[in-house]
């Protein structure tokens, strides 16, 4: 038997539920986001002015050295942009990969490998310097290619996650490149001298970059060559059916297979020509004297992890690229003057990583402010999709 | 933006409550807010008299309030009783949650096989799992969130029955939401009606008519006549519908013809088995059928997304390969897809360049974007097709559903194809948004394209198409006219028996 109740079971007596979260404010987000980069870089700055006083040195003079290695030492800045050119060369790249949703996480063997071609045709090829120095640039880039379109390869014919492949694809480079060094035929030095031991031969002078002479610093024209690239490469990601169809590839690659873009040609072009741009990278690097003038088993001295550092720090955006690599290339020559201090070179390193992770932080915090509008969006929006009609009548 | 405003719902013991509105009223977060799942900002909610504060399910489960929701909430690879104890902290007991499945089943007329893979049932059987589940915990309050937009009619007709069944002879009670007038005045003893976040009328069921029904939910007259198949009168479509006729007769070259489709899923599956279709230029073809059974495959291989293993895909004629990208679209295939987020439209991209996506080289000069060219042809289309959006640059991400799917439909049609192919095209659209589609796709038809008309919704291809074909496990099991379909025999087609 039932009973009759007099009470209603249950009653819902609910309340405005606003979808969409709070309004977007411009202003203000672009007000915070200047204040979180602020706080950061000085939080890391301070934490390091902190590490270096914990280990009995003097901050003062460990950041005075930074700067008089970077800028204010004679000829100091020219070394600084000339260090930066690889580094923008290597973000680049790998900006067009993960622009059409891969990640290339192999620069610095595809970087040594770059490096290690550009060597072998560089000491070989006969003709004007000129001519020799194209055809050296060409190879490095080749070898660059060559050794992300194995990964490449893989990943498209086989499915292997090119993340793993390109990054494995730097030990077996290493080995190479090491087995390289004690073959005359391949890379190591064929001139008679002694202390040659797995050191490459050293390029003719005629077969390096120029440089400019500005103001008692000398610039190598590689920097040139560079801003040019991550110009290009902007411009041909914004405005080029080309771009548009390798950005439609990365942020839907369902969508952009309907529309004709093929996975395979479009994006294993994207993973090759990040390993040419590292290639290059290495062939400048060479080229340019900033790493010294021959291939050594060390030559690629973190260029390729600190380029990947650089994209990453830009977020994909070529042109923020520049700023980005000139700071990685200012603690590079900066360090250099460390020693003078007392305090131990790595401190660079450990500033480097300090200031990597201060530019991290506020995208990350602006990622999760984003997350959490898309969520209380998405839960609203869930509830109740705004009419189309209303926005038609509009 | 309110969902729900200041909204009142009252249910009482022993009644089938029908909450009707149509997509966005915010009955689901009504729902939602009676299960745990949304907190309302402001109002209370009383079980048996007494205030709750309902934070998370487990307390609505506590309060004997239980939720069969639209998108079943089961694990492919457990079988049917280990999803019924799923999420119990008691002591497994296999033989006796075994025995309970059986017994709830034989009790209620929901028959289903304990050890079955629940990956293996099809959408209807796993709805009963869902139900099985929740009256195992014994609920006062069942709530069903469209339950039948994945049952064939005469599923539908036997979950009526056990709703009626728990009711009347167990004093619980059914919250039942729906946007189909006809399932609403069937199935249920009062109804609520929700419009814009609100209740705007409560009456029973007994006094209701679809007339009333409808006017209450848009908040304007209706012609029931006309958008039948937006409020779900399947009966009032099938009487409204003389004057589809179709004009194609036998063509030797039709817009599409697709002969001896397979497609086999990764785990080796067979989703498509020899399918053939035929769609003639200026026909619409309506795939009718219980979601799953291959629609959405065949939508992927029209979509250059899916190869076939075995059969042919023609296009005015020509042979186009599947599977190659670009292929179906350069062949003249536009797609509306199912998922608009899944392979319509990118949204991380601006409004102008989802419209270019399909034809990047018109507005481009030497490889490069022309960006004037780029938006004017973007605003020509946004006016064109009532896109409402700040400007052609605002990010595809922060339009409305509906006006995301009017870009997709605007690309689409802009390009001229030869067929297109709109897969649940109306699917979370309002009245008005559905009517826009629905007069869309007959203009499509009327200027001689092809349409393939993919859909769950049996009243919409009732009320759009010339010809209908029922797919079930990815067979074509029956084919008909427009003026020989009958409902009945689709149901039984869709359920997978014999014509």
């Amino acid at each position: 038997m039932r009973e009759i109740e007099e009470l209603p079971l249950a009653v819902v007596d609910a309340a405005p539920v606003i979808p969409g979260g709070p309004p977007r404010r411009p202003v203000r987000d672009a007000v915070v986001t200047v204040a979180t980069y602020v706080v950061s870089i000085a939080v890391a700055l301070a934490l390091c002015a902190l590490l270096v006083a914990a280990t009995g040195g003097s901050w003062e003079k460990v950041f005075s050295a930074l700067i008089d290695g970077s800028l204010r030492s004679p000829g100091a800045w020219g070394l600084t942009l000339t260090t930066a050119a690889p580094l923008l060369i290597v973000a680049v790249g790998t900006i067009v990969a993960t622009k059409a949703g891969l990640v290339n996480i192999g620069q610095e063997g595809q970087l040594l490998i770059g490096a290690s071609c550009c060597a072998y045709v560089a000491v070989r090829i006969p003709g004007p310097g000129w001519f020799a120095l194209l055809a050296a640039l060409t190879a490095g880039l080749a070898g660059g290619a060559l050794w992300a379109g194995l990964a490449a390869g893989m990943r498209f014919w086989r499915q292997v996650p090119e993340v793993i492949s390109t990054l494995l694809l730097v030990f077996v480079a290493f080995q190479l490149v090491a087995y390289g060094l004690t073959k005359t035929w391949l890379l190591l030095d064929r001139t008679p001298r002694i202390n040659k031991n797995n050191t490459g031969e050293p390029l003719p002078t005629d077969r390096t970059f120029g440089h400019l002479h500005l103001f008692g610093n000398d610039v190598s024209l590689s920097v040139v060559l560079a801003l040019v690239l991550a110009v290009l490469i902007a411009l041909w990601l914004s405005r080029s059916v080309g771009g548009f169809r390798l950005r439609m590839l990365g942020l839907n690659p369902r969508a952009a297979q309907r529309s004709g873009v093929s996975a395979v040609k479009v994006g294993g072009t994207a993973l090759v020509a990040s390993g040419a741009f590292a290639g290059l990278a290495g062939g400048v690097l060479l080229t340019s004297e900033s790493a010294g003038d021959r291939v050594t088993t060390a030559f690629s001295g973190n260029y390729g992890w600190q380029g990947l550092l650089v994209a990453l720090l830009a977020r994909d955006r070529p042109l923020v690229a520049i700023p980005m690599a000139l700071v990685f290339a200012a603690l590079r020559t900066g360090s250099g003057f460390l020693a003078a201090t007392g305090v131990e070179r790595r401190i660079a390193d450990v500033v480097q990583a300090m200031l990597v992770l201060a530019l991290l932080i506020p995208p990350a915090i602006a990622a999760i402010r984003d997350r959490r509008r898309a969520v209380a969006a998405a839960r609203a929006g869930a509830m109740a999709t705004a009419p189309a009609t209303a926005g038609a009548a509009a | 933006m309110l969902a729900c405003d200041a909204v009142d719902l009252t249910l009482r013991r022993g009644e089938v409550h029908g909450v009707l509105g149509e997509n966005g009223a915010g009955k689901s977060t009504l729902m939602k807010i009676l299960i745990g799942l949304v907190l309302p900002d402001d109002g209370r909610v009383d079980v048996r008299g007494r205030s709750v504060h309902i934070t998370d399910p487990l307390v609505a489960a506590d309060l004997g309030i239980a939720m069969v929701h639209q998108h079943y909430s089961l694990v492919d690879a457990l079988s049917v009783w280990e999803n019924v104890v799923l999420g119990e902290p008691a002591r497994l007991d296999p033989s006796a949650a075994r025995a309970r499945v059986r017994e709830i089943g034989e009790h209620y007329g929901l028959d289903v096989d304990p050890d079955a893979r629940v990956g293996s049932l099809t959408a209807g059987q796993r709805q009963r799992v869902e139900i099985v589940k929740c009256l195992r915990r014994d609920p006062t309050i069942l709530v069903f969130d469209e339950p039948t937009s994945v049952l064939t009619p005469a599923e539908s007709d036997q979950l009526f029955s056990v709703l009626r069944r728990v009711v009347a002879e167990e004093g619980r009670t059914v919250a039942l939401v729906s946007h189909k007038l006809d399932e609403v005045l069937q199935a249920t003893d009062v109804i609520s009606i929700m419009r814009q976040g609100r209740v705007v009328e409560h009456l029973p069921a007994a006094d209701a008519d679809a007339r009333t029904l409808a006017r209450a939910m848009v908040g304007r007259e209706v012609s029931l006549r006309a958008e039948a198949a937006a409020f779900g009168l399947a009966e009032a479509v099938q009487g409204a519908a003389p004057d589809l006729v179709s004009t194609v007769a036998a063509e030797p070259v039709p817009a599409l013809r697709i002969r001896g489709a397979s497609v086999r899923g990764r785990d080796g599956a067979p989703k498509l088995v020899a399918l053939d279709v035929v769609v003639g230029a200026g026909e619409i073809v309506g795939v009718a059928g219980v979601e799953g059974n291959g629609q959405r495959e065949l939508a992927d291989v029209l979509s250059s997304l899916t190869k076939l293993d075995e059969g042919t895909v023609e296009v005015a004629g020509v042979a186009v390969p599947t599977g190659r990208p670009g292929a179906m679209a350069a062949a003249g295939v536009g797609v509306i897809p199912e998922d608009r987020h899944d392979s319509g439209c990118v949204l991380g991209m601006s409004v102008a360049e989802n419209l270019a996506m399909a034809d990047p080289h018109g507005v481009a000069r030497r490889g490069m974007l022309d960006r004037r060219a780029l938006r004017q042809r973007a605003a020509r289309l946004m006016s064109e097709f009532e896109i409402s959006a700040p400007g052609p640059d605002t990010p595809m991400r922060l339009l409305s559903g509906g006006n995301q799917q009017r870009v997709v439909l605007a690309r689409e049609l802009s390009a001229s194809p030869t067929v297109l192919v709109a897969a649940q095209p109306t699917h979370g659209l309002d009245v008005g948004a559905i009517e826009y589609m629905g007069a869309r796709l007959r203009a499509a038809a009327e200027s001689g394209v092809g349409v393939l008309l993919i859909s769950n919704e049996l009243e919409e291809i009732l009320a759009l198409a010339h010809r209908i074909v029922v797919v079930h496990r990815g067979r074509v099991v029956g084919e008909m006219t427009r003026a020989e379909a009958d409902l009945e025999r689709i149901g039984l087609l869709m359920g997978g028996a014999a014509a």
